[in-house]
């Protein structure tokens, strides 16, 4: 078994015996119903006391052949209204970056409870996406609004 | 005594009194509501244990007879005094210290001291161990030897006497134990050291030598446990030590973390004699009162040891968990009858099977692990609810869920092992179905959020096997879950009903696409049960599971668009659940994609639909959330219907009462209802911008050959026919909400969406005059919140036009002086700089310039002052916005140039005034860049700026490489060198390397983006350096 598929096992069974509450992440089936290891179905719940508590974001984690050398892409399906997430949803954050923050020995975990940080402390250098930056910046009872109406469109089943 | 610790002198002798009050005021029961003043005593003390008499004081206290915090505080002082002197203790006093700690510590033990001074000492011991200079290996076996001695014998003398056959037999009891505190403080030392990055030859030697101790540390373990099992069986379960057994064993484990990290692959022997002592650890699980400490031990070795356990090992445990004292513990939890401590037991019955995983299922099962299988599906018998009041439950299925995964992979299938293990995950099945049942409302009551959480992702938890198990089982899966639902349906048992329902909407991964299940949801849907609940009034359907069916049907859209005979029932049941906070989101959705989905044969329903939806929009459950979508649904199937005279009667029914309600919010924002008001008129303006999007006719394609010359607005069903008075109430609520009504971010999205919602048409509803669309984006002034939608709104109608630009001239070149007006007012007065207009005004440019150049290089009409053209003013302004912080517009910026660059004209004429403009502006851009790549922008920017330098260079060398040079050329910053003198920070040399490299780069992404990054770099200091 390759390097990627090994690591990705052993995250999985880490998962399993140890994850945060109220997240999310399992690798997506195949049509025959095997698992998918490079191909992971996530979801992030907002801080407790933010405005994005009560919500369940859904995320993709798409794992390379050359992980852990390279990082996942994370990307919220559908795509996250934030300054960080762009329209496509994938999500911009140092630590998913191979030329900055990346380090192989970041788990799975930690790179949600990252997203989850940035949910709520999102990074006004690095906009992604002009909706939410040009809000967040210029008008932020209209951005905690829309947030609102995201939190809403996103609760857990 | 050696010097160093003599009390001679009067400072000595001082602090060593003060030493000896300051404890006993320490542990003075008077001092210990006064944390002010223990605070002090030890802030005091602290200063006394690093002076050059604390030796002395160390030494003072540890033969204290005062009491045994004084001799605790001893061996700190030891300790403390080690670290501090650390750099100051040499080979010769670090022996002497050994030898004295040594020394004191028989005489500590032989004396019968308490527990925790003894324990101290040992750390201090290992802390003098790990000092580099200490000449001390086999610790363990002197220390043990000088117990047996009575005093300090030699490592020498010590080896010369065999460890195992003679010395620790000769250890008393309290022997035994102390060397066992000092064993696990050295195994736990030396853990700590080889996790940490190792940061000079001191650590690796500390390491090194402790690792000799590893046989001598099992050893022990070995020793003190059988002897525990012999005096057992001779004096019964009272007479057992049990603190020491539990310290013996966690010596174990501990030991097996030192050997495991690195020696195992070249010490066969210690190899063997850990898996031995492994095994006198499972024998202690017989022992009543250490059998709790056992089970604990040995399932955190199953967790990372797993080389500690081999055959025998695991027959042995084998043995134990099916018949013996765990077996009763275990099954005491089953019936609920267990306490807290029982859970150990459990949690080794999960961590053997999770070690043998397929394994064991072996063909035949030996008797014992099918007595143990049998323990563990036992384990879903337990009272109460799964993760709250059971927690035997999870555990179990998180193994099952393990070996649902693997066996499709790892066995052949239809072999007898394959069977067997299906036939354990269909048992499964059957286990877990009452551990979700949802809870009683009357238990419900009891629970805080955190508990509702923690149930709930049990039950996702379970359906997560169910779907590992779907592949095995097939759909048999499902019909466990649809006889269950039927049943209760038919019975009115909401509860059972919605478990099964549950259940059911997770496997909708599995089967609904496919098809495969579709016999089992005719069973369901198609019962008369479910038709009664469909036809609505009384049914007494709780809330929880209304919201499962509504989920489920979200869930099965597939089948109900193979089943659309049933959709009538289902959205009847849909339209009812939207009166309900929990359902009505998922409602909403469903009726949206279902409507999508099976619109033309909804239509005979339309009006039942439209009188639902008179009843839901005055519910407080109508809210911005699930009114859109439900309206877009109804909207679809509007748009089936065969006429446009019946879709346009319905459409002005349902357009007036948003008339009537922007009227309304219209009102409200005047007065104190003013937050009402904004939100019902954000409502408004959502809801017809949805039915928009959903009378988008997906088949109809615009005519190119028809619409290319002449009117972009001809004459329709809809502008000027039976049509009209349907567009002009759209027209009238988007007037009453934007002109004069408060400006916001959302309406003004809102009303862009109705305005979009045409653009893909040639005849509609939705499709509005041109100058509809201009007059809207020109009405906002500079600096709104929104400006980007309504940018990207003006965009979206250019795109839309972009077939017939010459049509729309007129549009186009008021957008055009538009974005030139705004451009030129933040250029004349830099405090009204917007970013957010910048960059959508910028955005807007680089989008319409493949089509409507032609239109932004010819003259245009303007308002501007004349001595400036509206073109001169927008590409000064994108060259401005390249050299400012706000990284949106400068991202824009990049793209509009990287656009202009790449344009070709079609004519001769139109390549002309291209080249002019090139001419013109590529020195001016090549000079920005420079100043910005030559350290000034962040360095997030580089990427945006290197695409424009490169594809000036591929595509304009001749006109760029000049302009590059003289730009570079201007660069003159200044550094001091290392003689003191102000030298230039780019030599020459640099400058035409840096031009030279980026020439030979052609344009390639990643070479010119590591020459860029480096020349920003050298610019703007190395320390910002990711790696720094």
């Amino acid at each position: 078994m390759s390097l990627c598929q090994n690591r990705l096992q052993e995250e999985r069974k880490q998962w399993r015996r140890d994850h945060p509450f109220g997240f999310v992440a399992k690798p997506k089936r195949a049509p025959q119903g095997g698992l998918d290891l490079k191909n992971w179905e996530c979801a992030i719940p907002g801080k407790a006391n933010t405005l994005w508590e009560g919500g369940l974001f859904k995320i993709d984690l798409i794992f390379p052949d050359e992980y852990p050398t390279k990082p996942p892409k994370c990307k919220f399906t559908p795509p996250l209204f934030h300054p960080n997430v762009y329209p496509s949803g994938t999500v911009c954050l140092s630590i998913l970056n191979e030329e900055e923050g990346w380090r192989p020995a970041i788990t799975i975990k930690q790179l949600l409870l990252g997203i989850q940080d940035l949910l709520d402390d999102p990074n006004p250098e690095s906009p992604a996406q002009a909706d939410a930056y040009n809000l967040f910046k210029k008008d932020r009872p209209a951005y905690e609004r829309k947030v609102r109406i995201a939190v809403k469109e996103n609760q857990p089943n | 005594m050696a010097t160093w610790m003599s009390d001679e002198g009067l400072g000595a002798r001082e602090s060593i009194s003060e030493a000896h009050l300051l404890v006993t005021e320490l542990y003075n029961p008077a001092n210990q509501r006064d944390p002010a003043r223990i605070n002090e005593i030890q802030t005091r003390l602290q200063q006394l244990q690093k002076t050059e008499n604390a030796w002395a004081i160390a030494d003072s206290l540890l033969q204290s007879e005062h009491s045994a915090h004084h001799r605790f505080m001893g061996a700190l002082t030891f300790t403390v005094k080690i670290n501090v002197s650390w750099n100051e203790i040499n080979q010769n006093s670090a022996a002497e210290v050994m030898q004295h700690l040594i020394n004191r510590f028989v005489a500590l033990v032989t004396n019968g001291e308490q527990a925790m001074v003894v324990r101290k000492l040992a750390s201090s011991l290992v802390a003098i161990f790990k000092h580099p200079t200490t000449p001390w290996k086999q610790a363990i076996w002197q220390l043990a030897a000088s117990l047996v001695h009575g005093g300090y014998v030699s490592e020498e003398q010590a080896q010369a006497v065999d460890f195992q056959e003679r010395i620790l037999p000769a250890l008393s009891k309290s022997g035994s134990g102390a060397l066992l505190f000092f064993s696990i403080s050295l195994a736990e030392e030396a853990l700590r050291l080889d996790s940490e990055p190792l940061d000079g030859a001191g650590d690796t030697s500390a390491i090194q030598r402790a690792i000799h101790n590893i046989k001598d540390g099992l050893l022990l373990v070995q020793f003190v446990l059988e002897e525990i099992k012999q005096h057992t069986k001779a004096a019964g379960d009272d007479a057992v030590d049990v603190a020491l057994a539990a310290e013996a064993m966690n010596s174990w484990k501990t030991w097996l973390g030192v050997h495991g990290n690195r020696q195992r692959s070249s010490a066969e022997d210690v190899n063997t004699l850990a898996v031995r002592c492994g095994q006198t650890v499972i024998e202690t699980l017989r022992v009543p009162s250490l059998s709790e400490s056992a089970a604990a031990i040995l399932t955190q070795a199953f967790e990372s040891r797993r080389w500690a356990f081999d055959n025998n090992s695991l027959w042995l445990i084998s043995e134990i968990l099916a018949d013996s004292i765990v077996t009763v513990h275990i099954a005491a939890v089953r019936s609920g009858e267990a306490g807290a401590e029982s859970m150990s037991f459990v949690d080794l019955l999960i961590a053997y099977v999770s070690h043998l995983h397929l394994d064991v299922f072996s063909d035949p099962m030996t008797p014992q692990n099918s007595a143990i299988i049998t323990l563990v599906h036992g384990i879903f018998k337990t009272p109460g609810y799964a993760s709250i009041d059971d927690l035997g439950t999870p555990r179990v299925l998180e193994f099952w869920n393990d070996i649902a995964e693997s066996l499709p992979d790892q066995l052949e299938e239809g072999s007898p092992r394959y069977e067997l293990v299906k036939s354990h995950l269909a048992e499964v099945v059957l286990g877990l179905s009452n551990k979700l049942l949802y809870p009683k409302s009357e238990d419900l009551e009891d629970w805080g959020e955190e508990e509702r959480s923690e149930f709930g992702a049990f039950r996702h938890e379970a359906c997560d096997y169910l779907l590992s198990a779907y592949p095995v089982l097939g759909v048999d899966l499902v019909t466990v879950f649809q006889r269950s639902a039927t049943s209760h349906l038919e019975a009115r048992d909401w509860r059972n009903f919605e478990t099964a329902m549950f259940c059911i909407a997770q496997l909708s991964e599995a089967v609904d696409e496919n098809g495969h299940a579709d016999q089992c949801l005719d069973a369901i849907f198609g019962s008369d049960a479910f038709a009664r609940l469909c036809a609505g009034g009384d049914t007494g359907i709780p809330l929880k599971a209304r919201q499962t069916l509504v989920d489920s049907f979200g869930k099965y859209e597939s089948y109900f668009e193979r089943h659309s005979s049933l959709l009538p029932g289902v959205l009847n049941i849909l339209f009812e659940s939207l009166n309900f906070e929990l359902c009505a989101q998922a409602a909403s959705r469903s009726i949206l994609t279902l409507s999508k989905s099976c619109a033309r044969v909804l239509t005979s329903d339309l009006p039942a639909f439209l009188d639902q939806l008179d009843q839901f929009r005055s519910k407080p459950t109508a809210t911005v959330s699930t009114m859109p979508k439900v309206l877009e649904g109804i909207a679809t199937i509007i748009q089936s219907l065969p006429s446009d005279q019946e879709k346009v009667q319905t459409l002005e029914r349902i357009l007036s009462f948003f008339v009537q309600e922007a009227n309304t919010a219209r009102e409200e924002v005047t007065g104190p209802a003013h937050e009402s008001g904004r939100l019902r008129g954000h409502l408004v303006l959502s809801c017809i911008a949805s039915i928009g999007k959903g009378l988008r006719s997906e088949s109809e394609v615009i005519d190119v050959e028809l619409s290319k010359e002449g009117n972009p607005y001809p004459p329709s069903f809809w502008n000027s026919g039976p049509g009209a008075e349907a567009q002009r109430l759209i027209m009238e609520a988007m007037r009453l909400l934007i002109v004069g009504f408060p400006v916001d971010s959302s309406i003004i999205e809102a009303a862009c969406d109705i305005l979009k919602a045409g653009y893909t048409e040639r005849a509609g509803l939705f499709v509005f005059p041109p100058s509809m669309t201009v007059d809207f984006i020109k009405s906002f002034p500079l600096g709104i919140s929104g400006t980007d939608v309504i940018m990207a709104t003006a965009s979206s109608f250019l795109a839309s036009h972009a077939r017939h630009a010459m049509n729309i001239r007129s549009e186009a070149e008021a957008l055009i002086d538009h974005v030139a007006q705004l451009f030129s007012s933040m250029l004349q007065n830099p405090d009204v700089y917007d970013p957010e207009t910048a960059n959508a005004g910028i955005d807007f440019l680089a989008r319409l310039l493949p089509k409507y150049y032609p239109i932004l290089f010819t003259p245009i009409k303007s308002t501007l002052s004349a001595e400036s053209s509206p073109l001169a003013v927008l590409l000064h302004f994108t060259l401005h916005a390249l050299t400012r912080p706000e990284p949106l517009p400068l991202r824009s910026a990049s793209a509009f140039w990287v656009a202009l660059i790449d344009l070709r004209g079609s004519s001769t004429e139109e390549m002309n005034i291209l080249e002019s403009v090139h001419q013109e502006f590529i020195p001016r851009l090549c000079y920005t860049i420079i100043q910005q790549i030559a350290g000034r922008c962040a360095r997030s920017d580089l990427v945006s700026l290197t695409d424009v330098l490169r594809r000036t260079i591929f595509k304009k060398m001749a006109l760029a490489r000049p302009a590059l040079k003289a730009a570079l050329d201007s660069l003159n910053a200044q550094v001091t060198d290392a003689n003191g003198q102000q030298v230039p920070l780019l030599s020459a040399q640099d400058k035409s390397r840096f031009l030279d490299s980026l020439a030979i780069a052609r344009g390639g992404h990643k070479p010119s983006l590591d020459l860029v990054r480096s020349f920003w770099l050298k610019c703007r200091g190395m320390n910002f350096d990711y790696a720094q």
